[in-house]
């Protein structure tokens, strides 16, 4: 518990400009499963990741909705076109509010 | 490949408030937890319903014409999964991503889960590649597929089956 919402992204080390960039982002989290009783889902404030925002240069690229049918410590790859250097920023967020950023600065080399 | 580790803005004593939030949040669980039948309104609520596969596909595209789109999906999943709980899958939709054609949202669903919709995700143009990927949880052999939505409204499908060994959601 004491890592969570640690945020890792990996990003290709060498980036031209144009080139369609493949992402991999790891966040830790516990990802709770409804828990069951007699059969019948526990009534309670799972906690779990439900929505992923990506944005490069502060627009959005895609925002993902995701379930508790995603893994535990969530793992997402994507791509995105590098147009221009600049930050590469996803968040996410959780159904007891927290808030979890990772960044990634894109460079050309 | 060069690891690049992000450590994001999160200064030491961000990170002491959160844990303490969620500490006391720990706390007050027990008593807000206690269980009540699952057709009580309450935050389970927050999640999608549990129903049949048929259900979710008319929840989501209601009469909606679904083609096959197996020539242009690929669909990249393990034929057997020895564990559930982490079943790597990605997507990837040949489209041209301009803003006149592009793919606009990408789900997954698993024909046997309690919850078949997995995961829904939006795109933009500016992904220049409709590709996705990420790890799910089955709970048993099931069928998975990828519902791709155009942007122009038409609805493709792959699908595949899934040997799973032991599952993954734990009830």
């Amino acid at each position: 518990m004491a890592e969570i919402g640690r945020v890792r992204i990996r990003v290709p080390s060498s980036i031209k400009q144009g080139d369609i960039v493949k992402v991999r982002v790891l966040v830790i989290h516990p990802m709770e499963i409804v828990q069951r009783k007699d059969g019948k889902a526990v009534d309670k404030n799972y906690h779990f990741i439900n929505r992923v925002i990506v944005t490069y240069l502060d627009r959005e690229v895609a925002q993902f909705e995701t379930s508790q049918s995603v893994s535990e410590n969530p793992f997402f790859t994507f791509s995105f076109k590098a147009t221009e250097p600049g930050v590469l920023r996803i968040t996410f967020l959780d159904t007891h509010g927290g808030k979890y950023e990772g960044t990634a600065d894109v460079k050309f080399s | 490949m060069q690891r690049r580790l992000s450590k994001a803005e999160i200064t030491r004593r961000e990170v002491l408030r959160a844990l303490g939030a969620l500490g006391l949040s720990g706390l007050l669980a027990p008593g807000l937890g206690a269980p009540r039948p699952a057709s009580a309104q309450g935050s389970l609520a927050s999640l999608g319903p549990e129903e049949p596969v048929d259900a979710t596909m008319k929840r989501l595209f209601g009469g909606r014409p679904i083609k096959d789109g197996t020539a242009s999906i690929k669909l990249d999943l393990p034929l057997i999964a020895e564990n559930g709980a982490v079943v790597p899958i990605s997507v990837d939709v040949e489209a041209p991503m301009t803003p006149q054609n592009h793919v606009k949202a990408i789900y997954i669903i698993s024909d046997r889960n309690r919850r078949p919709l997995n995961a829904k995700f939006n795109l933009t143009p500016a992904m220049g590649q409709a590709y996705v990927g990420t790890n799910l949880r089955l709970g048993e052999s099931t069928e998975v597929r990828a519902v791709v939505e155009m942007s122009d409204g038409t609805l493709l499908q792959a699908k595949r089956e899934v040997k799973v060994t032991v599952g993954g959601c734990g009830g």
